[in-house]
């Protein structure tokens, strides 16, 4: 009994120390800047990879970056942080006018949609391309 | 088995305490250092890895004694062999840690530990839930083989992770210059959480940094270069369970698609490692940026 009182106070704590942190106003939103940060993002989140290209997301929560061999890296925005993945094809990819949305088809990330303007059909069939590895 | 306090619920108010110092101070110079959604769930790691606790530390500490039985010689409850044993569990420490980086078996029980691309006193009770499933406690079986009443390893072990705690920060820089030579501190953690290539798999001190200067495993931070904190592939959301499990999940996937004659090394070769070269291992990583930087 005592036991799960104990375990009942910590979850509470750790529930009241979660809140706090988004009471005071920690953490904040972090966007893609222009095609400069998003070619950064993506070599630092796959080391080796040099990208010449970027699209990025008018809102600038993501970020598509390809380099000279056609590769492409997406960048996704995860808190007030980013996350990359190098895309291998199959892409699952769907062009709706000015949005363009991409499944890496794993489990922990859902399906981004990046509104690239008028760049989103050049970018979508730059996705046809994309090298085995 | 002599019953001992757990030297870590004394220390829990004091880390509550410190993670509300750190959140204000957070608040008044660099609020990106914490994000509301990792808190959370860096927290409900620990609290998770504390049911762990319960349920398998009984279990744990019955092998323990079992092992006991076994023992060489007897090192007696004397003042003298509690220093000893604080450095020895900590040199075990070392040799666990690095394991725990370098054996994708041990790795997906404590990657749970370096899923946070933040770092901050949370990220300190970001422990794991499946330790005992993946044996790490066997490290300290040779000590209790030498002698050591698994109690007093225990009361040792529970003091390391309560110094580990305070090294997780972003708000104290450097210590003077004679404590960095010998401990473990927020700067060569820093460095041991880092995802920048030259800082992969360094600095697996628990307290004393002399281990890596020992073994070879050392890197200082440098001031020149931002670290990235993390993983390789970073988790892509913030789901506590895909968390926690995620990389046993992906060893299972791997065991079943792997050639036969490949799907040990996905157990026990190191994280990364795949048999048709499509990943890359932090080894990998080092080698090309080492290149990179001599070319």
């Amino acid at each position: 009994m005592m036991m799960a009182l104990q375990l009942l106070v910590s979850l509470l704590a750790v529930l009241a120390l979660g809140r706090l942190a988004g009471r005071l106003g920690l953490g904040g939103e972090r966007r893609i800047a222009d095609e400069a940060h998003a070619l950064q993002l993506a070599a630092e989140g796959q080391y080796g990879f040099q990208g010449v290209a970027a699209a990025v997301d008018m809102a600038g929560y993501s970020a598509l970056v390809r380099d000279n061999a056609n590769h492409h890296v997406l960048v996704a925005s995860k808190g007030n942080n980013f996350i990359t993945r190098k895309l291998l094809p199959p892409i699952e990819g769907r062009l709706d006018r000015k949005f363009l949305t991409i499944d890496v088809q794993e489990p922990d990330l859902a399906p981004v949609t990046l509104n690239l303007g008028d760049a989103a059909q050049y970018w979508a069939s730059g996705l046809r391309h994309i090298p085995n590895a | 088995m002599p019953d001992l306090p757990k030297p870590v619920d004394f220390a829990v108010p004091v880390f509550v305490a410190l993670i509300i110092i750190e959140m204000i101070w957070a608040r008044r110079n660099a609020p990106d250092k914490y994000e509301p959604k990792d808190t959370l769930n860096s927290l409900l790691f620990g609290f998770g890895s504390t049911i762990a606790g319960l349920v398998f530390g009984g279990m744990i500490a019955a092998l323990a004694m079992k092992a006991y039985d076994f023992r060489l010689s007897t090192i007696p409850w004397a003042w003298w062999a509690w220093p000893i044993c604080f450095v020895l569990d900590d040199l075990a420490y070392y040799f666990f840690h690095r394991s725990a980086h370098r054996v994708r078996w041990f790795w997906a029980s404590h990657v749970n530990h370096h899923s946070s691309q933040h770092y901050n006193l949370s990220t300190a009770l970001r422990q794991t839930w499946t330790g005992f499933f993946a044996i790490s406690f066997i490290f300290r079986f040779p000590l209790i083989l030498i002698g050591f009443h698994p109690a007093m390893l225990a009361f040792c072990g529970g003091l390391n992770l309560i110094y580990q705690f305070w090294i997780h920060t972003e708000a104290i820089g450097r210590m003077p210059k004679w404590f960095e030579s010998v401990m473990n501190t927020p700067s060569h953690h820093r460095v041991h959480h880092a995802t920048n290539p030259r800082y992969l798999d360094r600095n697996y001190a628990g307290v004393f940094i002399i281990w890596d200067k020992m073994f070879g495993t050392f890197t200082p931070e440098v001031d020149e270069e931002p670290i990235r904190y993390g993983i390789i592939k970073q988790l892509g959301n913030f789901n506590l369970i895909w968390g926690v499990f995620h990389e046993w999940v992906g060893i299972g996937r791997d065991l079943i698609s792997a050639p036969l004659g490949t799907k040990l090394r996905y157990l026990f070769g190191p994280p990364g490692w795949s048999h048709d070269g499509s990943r890359d291992t932090s080894d990998m990583i080092r080698a090309k940026w080492a290149e990179e930087k001599n070319d």
